[in-house]
């Protein structure tokens, strides 16, 4: 869709972190393919992928059940029968992180989509509509971006009580806004656009517009938002469950901290080493993957790239 | 978490992805998109109409939301509750029985005395509590935020200097790497390493427990060497914003032509780096402080936790945990009040010190 609207690589300011990657004049055009060979874009799939792998296949890779006590005796260290140890119980904790994959996946993807769905149809309401009901939109936007998330997020998990699908409802609360602003003012400016007002003049209705003009323009920016909150929401998940907020019969990374935190002589052996690290670890690369991912779409979606009016 | 949930978007999104939420900038994503002008009095409106939200939301959150808290409170209050008694005694005390509209009238007029009920764990008054721990926030926070600032702002002017060499990119994968890392854990890592392997900082808490220094000096040094490490993780959390801020405002000023003139003259790099770009880059920045503290309470939760360092962060943590609502709610109520209010004198400040945003 980026060759339907003009765009001027050259023009266009690289001040967006993802573009810089690449600046050699040959790579600088925004939707060419270089982008995907990106070293960014390269290790954000990567990294994303192996967490797909390993939440997908979990049953397989993992040699013990995550929850069963006595996969070892408690707090041994590593070593071949327990790869990371076990903790205070006896859980086996490669185990649990590789488990621990999959709440993570599916809290980002039910989140991501959500957010999407929410704020691409929000946005895109506002925008075509316009007059009274974009202004209302927009305001309503304006207030929930002013509002602090985390502690709205802690407040309502803390509320219903701890379970999956409070998370997700809870970052969808406070994340379709930002999704919906940028969609808003992206089909603001699309409308604009010569091409909309000959396809209008020409007798197309709203619906083919969507589809045929909006939808393509459109789909870039759901697909950042997509794995820009995709990262978000697994740090929220991560953060509510080493706060104690997750649900306490599934193991996740957030909980094995919690865990690992709550437990008094933590940081008085090299217990640490192979109880916090590694779930730490997984928790930051799996964010970092999705950010690398986001940073690594960006020139070939950014909005700013094909420059506006 | 961003202003709100904890940005990892704010370095890696869309044209406005590196302006914080509800700034004064518009909606338009031109290369050329300047905050539209607005009138102070919709600043003004905009954040009465928020904390507007934020006080019912406070009041009817709990009263809608599936998982009746007196739920939880009679699993520890009272396990065996045939009659029914006991839950009627805590919803008289909580005035739950009594017409919505009233309890509403009530909640205001609770608000407007400062009344903020009383804590389940403690049954201590939540206002005390607050007040008590606000200070050691306003420390750890305001600390990190000055510093992460600075720091940000001279990697910025650094780093949009020299736009996509090496140091650029440098400096760019080490700042937006290091934000994505957790604040627990790498709370968790400092403690680790600073205090428990190297033993160069105290483990936990916010003074000397029991200490009796003899000057004040000694009792700032105790307090100061407490603070470093977990004002140390807020700082890395926090230093990607202001970063990519200055960073964009500089990009965007080198093609200027008052540059080219000066250049031209014969200015030195030094001077025109600093005295002519930056000046003009940084004024975004200034007022995104204000996000960088929505930021910061959303971190110092778990920066507190870990380091039980005894602000309002880790009173939230523990409410949280225990599920002790009206301490929770009313942290929630005093930090989300916070937030808002700065934005607002963000904005305020900002159209004070940009013309081009008022008319």
């Amino acid at each position: 869709m980026t060759t339907k609207i003009d765009v001027d690589g050259s023009a266009a300011p690289s001040d967006t972190p993802g573009t810089t990657a690449r600046v050699s004049p040959s790579s600088a055009r925004p939707g060419s393919e270089a982008s995907l060979r990106s070293p960014v874009f390269v290790i954000g799939a990567s990294v994303v992928g192996l967490l797909v792998l390993a939440a997908l296949f979990a049953s397989w890779i993992a040699p013990y059940d995550p929850l069963d006590p006595r996969a070892g005796l408690p707090l041994e260290g590593p070593s071949g029968e327990h790869l990371l140890g076990t903790d205070n119980v006896g859980h086996d904790i490669f185990s649990q992180i590789i488990w621990g994959a999959r709440p993570s996946l599916i809290v980002a993807v039910e989140a991501a989509t959500l957010v999407v769905i929410a704020g691409g149809l929000v946005g895109l309401v506002s925008a075509l509509l316009g007059g009274w009901t974009d202004l209302v939109i927009a305001r309503v936007i304006d207030v929930f971006l002013a509002l602090p998330g985390l502690p709205s997020i802690l407040l309502i998990a803390a509320l219903v009580g701890p379970g999956r699908s409070t998370v997700v409802l809870a970052i969808t609360l406070f994340g379709w806004p930002r999704v919906a602003r940028i969609v808003r003012s992206q089909a603001l400016s699309l409308r604009q656009r010569g091409f909309i007002a000959v396809a209008r003049g020409l007798g197309g209705g709203p619906f083919y517009l969507l589809r045929r003009h909006l939808a393509p323009a459109l789909g870039p920016i759901l697909v950042t938002g997509f794995v820009n909150v995709a990262g978000v929401a697994i740090l929220v998940e991560a953060g509510l469950a080493f706060l104690g907020l997750a649900d306490p019969s599934e193991v996740t990374w957030g909980s094995i901290l919690n865990e690992a935190l709550a437990y008094p002589a933590l940081y008085f052996s090299l217990l640490w080493t192979w109880w916090v690290l590694p779930a730490g670890m997984v928790i930051t690369l799996a964010v970092l993957g999705f950010t690398f991912l986001g940073v690594g779409l960006e020139p070939r979606f950014n909005p700013r790239w094909r420059s506006g009016t | 978490m961003t202003a709100t949930v904890r940005d990892v978007e704010a370095n890696a999104s869309g044209p406005d992805a590196d302006v914080p939420p509800g700034s004064s900038r518009g909606p338009s994503p031109g290369p050329s998109a300047r905050p539209p002008r607005r009138p102070r009095f919709r600043v003004l409106g905009a954040y009465l109409v928020t904390v507007f939200v934020l006080l019912n939301l406070n009041f009817f959150l709990p009263r809608t939301l599936p998982g009746d808290p007196i739920d939880a409170l009679l699993a520890t209050a009272a396990p065996i509750d045939n009659t029914g008694q006991a839950r009627a005694e805590l919803q008289a005390y909580y005035g739950l029985d009594r017409p919505l509209t009233e309890q509403y009238v009530d909640y205001f007029a609770n608000l407007a005395e400062g009344d903020l009920g009383r804590s389940i764990l403690s049954r201590r008054p939540v206002t005390d509590m607050i007040t008590e721990r606000m200070w050691w926030t306003v420390l750890l926070v305001g600390t990190s935020v000055a510093v992460a600032t600075s720091i940000g702002i001279v990697g910025g002017i650094h780093a949009g200097w020299r736009r996509g060499r090496r140091s650029d990119r440098g400096l760019l994968a080490v700042f937006i790497s290091l934000q994505n890392i957790p604040g627990f854990f790498l709370g968790s890592v400092m403690l680790y390493v600073f205090a428990f392997r190297l033993d160069w900082f105290p483990l936990s808490g916010a003074r000397t427990p029991f200490a009796d220094f003899d000057s004040a000096l000694a009792t700032v040094a105790d307090i100061a060497h407490h603070l470093v490490l977990p004002a140390g993780v807020l700082v890395i959390g926090l230093l990607a914003g202001p970063f990519l801020l200055t960073r964009a405002g500089m990009v965007s000023e080198l093609g200027a032509g008052y540059l080219q003139l000066g250049r031209a003259k014969g200015l030195r790099e030094r001077r025109l780096k600093y005295r002519y770009a930056a000046r003009n880059a940084l004024l975004p920045v200034v007022t995104a402080t204000a996000y960088e503290l929505g930021l910061a309470v959303t971190i110092v939760v778990f920066v507190e936790r870990v380091f039980q360092y005894p602000g309002l962060g880790e009173l939230v943590a523990d409410a949280a945990a225990n599920r002790d609502y009206p301490t929770l709610q009313g942290c929630f109520l005093v930090i989300s009040l916070a937030v808002v209010t700065f934005n607002f004198l963000a904005d305020a400040l900002n159209a004070r010190l940009d013309p081009r945003t008022t008319p």
